[in-house]
C-alpha cells in the first residue's frame, strides 16, 4: 500500500518520531537485556559496582570462562536466525501444513519446535564445534561469560519440572478459558436480553476485584476440602490444595470476565446473518456456532487465547498460595529462590531462572505478533 | 577418551554407593516436608532425600501455609521445619505430635539439648541455634585502633570514628526492612533495655521509659546506615558486607559463613564475630536466642510418623554436618565451630533471653514492625509512636482473642 | 435466542464465576460484620531452649488457645456490627485530624495512607499510559513497514514479562548502588538513594507501571489506527486541517471507544496495585489498599491473622473501585441500551 499523499510528512516530524521510538525501545529492552547479562556472570561480576565489569566480566574471565570473538559471532548469528525464522518463515509453514480448524495447534507445535531447535543448536550442537575450532585456531577468550547458572537451575534444581508444571497450568487455563469463554461470548453477543446485559456488567465489576481478597479465602477451603467434601463424595473426596486442576479452575474463573468481554466483541463483528442462514438450513444453535461461526473466529480466539496464556503463565498470587512443591510452577519457584535467605550465587541462579522463564514469552510474541495486531484490528477494537 | 569415560563411570559408581550409604535405610513411605529455605535447611533436606520417597518444600513464606497444612486431616506434610517462633501456631493448635516414644526408639544419638520439651513432652528436635550477633571488619577496627563494642553507646562512638575515617560507604548495616525484620530489631533493643512488651494479662506495655530509650537508640543508629535501611533484609546486609560497603552489623549467625566464600566475597578473612552488644551497660546482649528444628504432624498414621522421624534424623546426622559445617551453628555431634562461629558462642555465653514464643508476642512483633518506620523517617514523635504501637497491638490482640 | 439455549451457552462461564468469585465475595461480606477468634486461656507451661551446650528450662504463663476434647481449637464468632470497619477507617481520629487540617496525623492511619497512595498512583499513571500508548501507536504507524515488526516486538516486551520478575529487575537496577542509580548520580552529580524516601519510591513504582502497561495501550491503539478511514483524513486535509487538527478531530474521535476501553482496564488494574509493593519491597514507605488487605490476612509468627479486619478493608476497597467505575459503567450501560 502506497503512503497516501495526505500522510506524507515533513522531515522534522519523522526525525522526532524516530528518536522517540529509539529512546522507548532502549527503555523497554534495557532491564531485560541487563538481567540477561547478569545471569551469565559469576556473582562478583554480576553485582560489581562498575557497569563495565558487569558487561565484560573480568572475574568470570579470570575463572577461565569466556567467549572468543568466534563464539560471539556464532551466538549473534543464531539469535538473528531464530528471529528471522520466527517472523518470516513460521507463519507460512503453519498456513501450509495445518488444516484451518486446528490452526492454533499448528502454531503451538511450531513455537515448541522453534524453541527446541534454538536450545539444541545453542547448548548442544554449537558448543563442542566452537570449542574445537577455538582450540584449533588458538583464539583467546575476550568476554567473560558462563552458562553454569543455567545448568544449575535446569539440571541441578530440576527447573524443567517447574517448566512442565507451568505448561500444564498455562495450557489448561488457555484451553478451558477459551472453550467456556467462546460459548458464553457467543450467547452474550447474540442475545439482547436484560439478563445478558446484567451478566456483562457484573462481570465487569468482577474484573475489578482485588485478587488477594478471593485467593486467601480459598486457602483454608482448599486445604480442608477432603474433610469438607467427604459427606458428599465419600472417600473419593480430593484435597484440592496442590492440585493443578484446582488452580486452573481458579485462574479460569478469575480470567472469565475479560475473556467473555473480549470474545463477545469479536462475535459482534461477525454478522448475525451468517448463523441465521445456517439455522434456516436446519442447524441447531450449537451446530451453527460450531460449524459456521467458529471457523471465522480464529483470529479472535488466538488473540484472546494469548491474553489467557499470559495470565496463566505469569500468575504469582494464586499459584504461590495454592500449589505445593511437587506441582509448583515457574513463577513461585523463582520468587522462592529470591526470597530465600540466599547467597549471591543463589541470586544469580534466580536471575538465570528469570531469564529462562522470559524466553518462551519472547518466542510466543515473535511467532504470534502479527496475529495479535491483526486479531485486534479485525475484532475486539471495534466492539 | 574411552579411558576417561571408564574413569568417570567409576566415580559415578562410587558416588552412587556413598549416596546409598548416606542413608541407613531405604524409605518406602511417601513423605513431604515444609520448611524455610536457608542454607541449613537446604543441606538437611538434601540429606533426607537420600533415603528416597521424600520431597522437600523449601519456602521462605512457609509460615503462611504451615498452620493450615498441618491442621488438615490427613496433614499435607509429615515433617515440618520450624523455629521457636513458627512452632507457636502448631503448638497452640495442637497439630504436632509428642515425640517421646520415637525418641526412645530411634533417638539414641541425639544430644539432650536437641530435645525441645514443652510441659515435659518432647515436641521438636532442634538441629541448630541462631542468634543475631556482632560482625565487624577486623582490618578496619585494627587500623583505627578500635575493639569490638560491648554496648550500643560504644557502637555509636565506633561508628562515628569509622565515618570520620571514611573507609567504607556506611559504618553500620542493619536488618531493618519492614515486614518482619524491623519488628525483630525493635524487640531486641526493647528486651535489651530490660523491657517486657506484653504483660501477663495480655495488655501491652511499651509506652514507657524503656520504649522511649529503645526508639531513640534505634534512631541514633540509623544515622550511620545506608539510607535505604527500611528495605534491608539479611541477604542485603550480608551482600553489603561481602562487597565491603559496611564495617559492622548485628547479623544472624547463619550468615557468618558467607563472609569467607571466595566466589562471592571481597572480604574473605577480614570479618570477625563478637558478642552482640548490650543496650545498657551490664545488661544482657540486646538480641534473642533462636533454634531451628523439625516437628512431626499429629494427623498422620503412626507408620508415617515412624518413617518421617527416621528420615528426618538421617537429614540431621553427623555425616551431613561434617559436609556442611559452615552452614550454621549446629547442635549435632560432629560439628566443629569455625572461626566465624566465635561471635555466636560469645553471645550465648552472656545469656541473652530466648525469643518469647507466644501468641501475644506474634501480634506485638508485627505492631512494632508496622509502626516504628514512621518514627525513624521523622514523620512522628517517639511518644506518638509508642501510643500507636499499643493501639495497633490492641486491635490485633482483639482479633486474635487475646484481649476482649 | 431462546432462554434455554442462552442459558446452556453461558452456564459454564457463569457457574465458574459464581463459585470462585461471587460466593467468596459474599462470604467476605458476611465476615466483615463478625469477629472470629480462638477462645484463649491462660496456661502455665515449662519450656526449654537448647542453649549452647546446656539446656535452659523455665516455667512461665502464657495466653494460648483453648483446645476441646478432640484437640481442636475452639473458635468463637461474635457479631460486632461495623466495628471492623471502624477499626480500619478510624473515623474519630479521621475527623479530628481533618478538622485540625493535620495531614501528617491523617496519614498515620494505614487505611487513609493506602487510599491516598492508591488514588495518586491510579490517576497519575492513567494519562501517562494513555498518552505514551497513543504516541507509540502513532510513531510506529509512521515507520516504514519493514521496521514495524521488530519495533512492535521490542515494545511489547515490558507488557509480556512476568510482573513479579519485572518489578524485581527494576529493584536490582535501582537498589543500593544499582546501575541506574549510579547513572542518575553521574548525570546529576548528587548522591541518590532511590529507596530512602517515599517520593522517589512512588516515582519508581509509577515508572514501572507506565513501563509495563503502556505497551498494552499501544497495541490496542495501533490496531485501532489500522482502521482509520483514510478518506476522512484526506477530506480533512483538503479542508485545510493541520496535522494536529486531523489528529484532534478525526483520529482521536475514531479511537475514542478504544481510549475508554484502555482507560477502564487501566483504572481497574492500577487501583489494585500490589505487585509493585511486594516486588519493590516498599512496605516501609508506601502501601496500597490491596496490600493492606493482604497484610491483615497474612499470619504473623504465632499464626494470628486479622481476618475480620481484612474482610472490612476488602469491602471498602471494593466500594472504592465501584465508585471509580460508575462513570464508565454508565457509559457502557448507555452503550448496551443503545444496542439492545
Amino acid at each position: 500500500m502506497a503512503v497516501s499523499r495526505a500522510l506524507r510528512q515533513p522531515l522534522s516530524l519523522r526525525v522526532t518520531s524516530a528518536a522517540f521510538l529509539t529512546l522507548w525501545c532502549l527503555i523497554a529492552a534495557f532491564p531485560i537485556f541487563w538481567i540477561t547479562v547478569m545471569s551469565v556472570k559469576l556473582p562478583l561480576d554480576a553485582f560489581a559496582s562498575s557497569p563495565w565489569e558487569v558487561l565484560f566480566g573480568p572475574a568470570t574471565l579470570a575463572a577461565g570462562k569466556g567467549l572468543t570473538l568466534l563464539d560471539i559471532a556464532a551466538s549473534l548469528g543464531l539469535l538473528w536466525a531464530t528471529a528471522w525464522v520466527a517472523m518470516r518463515r513460521v507463519p507460512g509453514w503453519v498456513a501450509r501444513f495445518t488444516p484451518p480448524n486446528v490452526i492454533a495447534l499448528g502454531w503451538l507445535v511450531a513455537a515448541a519446535v522453534l524453541g527446541l531447535g534454538f536450545v539444541l543448536m545453542g547448548f548442544v550442537i554449537l558448543p563442542p564445534i566452537l570449542t574445537w575450532i577455538n582450540s584449533a585456531l588458538g583464539l583467546p577468550a575476550v568476554l567473560g561469560l558462563t552458562t553454569q547458572h543455567y545448568r544449575a537451575v535446569w539440571v541441578e534444581n530440576a527447573f524443567w519440572h517447574n517448566f512442565l508444571n507451568s505448561m500444564k497450568v498455562t495450557l489448561g487455563v488457555t484451553a478451558i478459558s477459551l472453550t467456556v469463554g467462546t460459548l458464553a461470548g457467543y450467547a452474550l453477543a447474540r442475545s439482547g436480553s436484560k439478563l445478558a446485559f446484567w451478566i456483562l456488567i457484573i462481570a465487569l465489576v468482577f474484573r475489578a476485584l482485588p485478587h488477594s481478597v478471593l485467593v486467601t479465602g480459598y486457602l483454608p477451603l482448599f486445604i480442608n476440602s477432603a474433610a469438607l467434601l467427604r459427606p458428599i463424595l465419600g472417600d473419593a473426596a480430593p484435597t484440592l490444595y496442590g492440585q493443578p486442576l484446582a488452580v486452573i479452575a481458579v485462574l479460569v474463573a478469575i480470567n472469565q470476565p475479560f475473556t467473555i468481554w473480549m470474545l463477545r466483541s469479536f462475535f459482534h463483528n461477525i454478522p448475525a446473518d451468517l448463523d441465521e442462514a445456517a439455522r434456516v438450513d436446519g442447524c441447531t444453535h450449537f451446530q451453527a456456532f460450531r460449524w459456521v461461526i467458529m471457523p471465522v473466529m480464529w483470529p479472535g480466539v488466538i488473540t484472546t487465547g494469548l491474553f489467557s496464556f499470559l495470565l496463566g503463565y505469569n500468575d504469582y498470587l494464586v499459584t504461590s498460595l495454592l500449589l505445593d512443591a511437587s506441582n509448583q510452577t515457574m513463577v513461585p519457584a523463582i520468587a522462592g529462590f529470591f526470597n530465600r535467605e540466599t547467597t549471591m550465587t543463589d541470586q544469580v541462579e534466580a536471575i538465570a531462572a528469570a531469564v529462562s522463564i522470559t524466553a518462551p514469552l519472547f518466542l510466543l510474541v515473535m511467532v504470534f505478533q502479527r496475529q495479535i495486531v491483526s486479531g485486534l484490528t479485525a475484532g475486539a477494537v471495534k466492539g | 577418551m574411552y579411558l576417561r569415560k571408564l574413569a568417570l563411570a567409576g566415580v559415578f559408581a562410587l558416588m552412587g554407593s556413598t549416596a546409598m550409604a548416606a542413608c541407613a535405610f531405604q524409605n518406602t513411605v511417601p513423605l513431604k516436608s515444609l520448611s524455610a529455605g536457608f542454607e541449613a535447611w537446604k543441606s538437611a533436606t538434601t540429606a533426607m532425600a537420600e533415603c528416597g520417597n521424600f520431597t522437600a518444600e523449601l519456602d521462605q513464606d512457609f509460615e503462611k501455609k504451615q498452620p493450615e497444612a498441618f491442621a488438615a486431616n490427613p496433614s499435607l506434610y509429615q515433617i515440618g521445619g520450624v523455629s521457636n517462633g513458627s512452632i507457636t501456631p502448631l503448638m497452640n493448635a495442637g497439630t504436632i505430635r509428642a515425640l517421646d516414644d520415637l525418641v526412645a526408639k530411634y533417638g539414641a544419638g541425639l544430644a539432650p539439648n536437641q530435645l525441645i520439651k514443652v510441659d515435659g513432652h518432647i515436641m521438636a528436635i532442634a538441629m541448630m541455634v541462631n542468634t543475631q550477633h556482632w560482625m565487624y571488619r577486623k582490618d578496619i577496627f585494627d587500623k583505627l585502633g578500635l575493639t569490638a563494642p560491648t554496648t550500643y553507646d560504644e557502637v555509636l562512638a565506633d561508628a562515628e570514628k569509622i565515618k570520620a575515617a571514611g573507609v567504607v560507604d556506611y559504618p553500620l548495616g542493619a536488618t531493618m526492612g519492614v515486614g518482619w525484620n524491623l519488628g525483630e530489631e525493635v524487640n531486641n533493643m526493647f528486651m535489651g533495655f530490660g523491657g517486657q512488651s506484653v504483660n501477663a494479662d495480655g495488655t501491652p506495655n511499651v509506652n514507657n521509659e524503656t520504649g522511649l530509650k529503645t526508639l531513640n537508640m534505634l534512631k541514633s543508629l540509623t544515622a550511620y546506615m545506608d539510607p535505604e535501611y527500611l528495605t534491608a533484609d539479611s541477604t542485603y546486609v550480608q551482600q553489603q558486607f561481602q562487597q565491603g560497603k559496611i564495617a559492622m552489623a548485628n547479623l544472624w549467625a547463619s550468615r557468618a559463613g558467607a563472609m569467607d566464600d571466595a566466589a562471592e566475597s571481597k572480604v574473605v578473612g577480614m570479618v570477625e564475630g563478637a558478642a552482640a552488644p548490650a543496650a545498657m551497660a551490664g545488661g544482657a546482649p540486646a538480641t534473642t536466642l533462636w533454634w531451628d528444628g523439625f516437628v512431626i504432624a499429629k494427623n498422620i498414621s503412626d507408620e508415617e510418623a515412624d518413617a518421617a522421624f527416621r528420615v528426618a534424623l538421617e537429614g540431621i546426622d553427623t555425616e551431613m554436618v561434617t559436609a556442611h559445617n559452615e552452614d550454621a551453628v549446629w547442635l549435632i555431634s560432629g560439628y566443629t565451630p569455625g572461626r566465624l562461629a566465635a561471635g555466636a558462642f560469645a553471645t550465648a555465653a552472656l545469656n541473652p533471653p530466648p525469643y518469647p514464643s507466644t501468641a501475644a508476642m506474634g501480634v506485638m512483633h508485627m505492631a512494632m514492625d508496622g509502626e516504628v518506620a514512621a518514627f525513624l523517617k521523622g514523620e512522628r514523635s517517639a511518644e506518638d509512636t509508642l501510643v500507636a504501637i499499643e493501639a495497633a497491638y490492641t486491635k490485633g490482640a482483639k482479633d486474635a482473642g487475646i484481649l476482649k | 435466542m431462546k432462554f434455554k439455549t442462552f442459558a446452556a451457552f453461558v452456564a459454564p462461564s457463569v457457574l465458574m464465576m459464581l463459585i470462585f468469585i461471587a460466593v467468596p465475595l459474599l462470604l467476605v461480606f458476611g465476615e466483615s460484620f463478625y469477629r472470629t477468634s480462638p477462645v484463649m486461656e491462660v496456661v502455665e507451661f515449662e519450656s526449654c531452649t537448647p542453649g549452647f551446650g546446656t539446656q535452659t528450662c523455665k516455667t512461665d504463663t502464657k495466653i494460648s488457645p483453648a483446645l476441646d476434647a478432640a484437640g481442636k481449637v475452639v473458635w468463637q464468632t461474635d457479631f460486632v456490627g461495623i466495628e471492623n470497619y471502624a477499626d480500619v477507617v478510624e473515623p474519630q481520629k479521621f475527623w479530628t485530624d481533618l478538622k485540625a487540617l493535620d495531614w501528617a496525623q491523617l496519614m498515620d492511619i494505614d487505611f487513609w495512607r493506602a487510599l491516598r497512595f492508591t488514588l495518586t498512583f491510579t490517576f497519575i499513571t492513567l494519562p501517562l499510559v494513555l498518552g505514551l500508548g497513543l504516541a507509540l501507536a502513532l510513531a510506529v504507524n509512521n515507520l516504514t513497514r519493514s521496521l514495524r515488526g521488530p519495533v512492535i516486538f521490542v515494545t511489547l516486551l515490558p507488557f509480556i514479562i512476568t510482573p513479579v520478575i519485572g518489578a524485581l529487575s527494576i529493584r536490582w537496577l535501582f537498589v543500593g548502588e544499582g546501575i541506574l542509580t549510579r547513572a542518575l548520580e553521574a548525570l546529576s552529580g548528587t548522591d541518590i538513594a532511590m529507596f530512602a524516601q517515599s517520593w522517589t519510591i512512588e516515582l519508581l513504582m509509577m515508572f514501572y507501571r507506565v513501563w509495563s502497561s503502556a505497551p498494552f495501550a499501544f497495541v490496542i491503539f495501533y490496531a485501532g489506527l489500522q482502521g482509520v478511514n483514510q478518506d476522512a483524513v484526506e477530506a480533512a486535509m483538503i479542508d485545510g486541517a493541520s496535522r494536529w487538527q486531523r489528529l484532534r478531530f478525526v483520529v482521536i474521535p475514531y479511537l475514542m471507544p478504544l481510549i475508554v476501553f484502555v482507560a477502564l482496564i487501566h483504572l481497574m488494574d492500577a487501583y489494585r496495585v500490589f505487585d509493585e509493593v511486594v516486588g519493590l519491597r516498599t512496605q516501609g514507605h508506601v502501601i496500597s489498599l490491596q496490600y493492606l488487605t493482604y497484610d491483615f490476612l497474612m499470619p504473623d509468627d504465632a499464626g494470628n491473622r486479622s481476618v475480620s479486619r481484612a474482610a472490612a478493608s476488602s469491602m471498602l476497597t471494593m466500594i472504592g473501585i465501584v465508585i471509580l467505575l460508575i462513570p464508565m459503567l454508565r457509559r457502557t450501560w448507555a452503550d448496551q441500551k443503545g444496542r439492545a
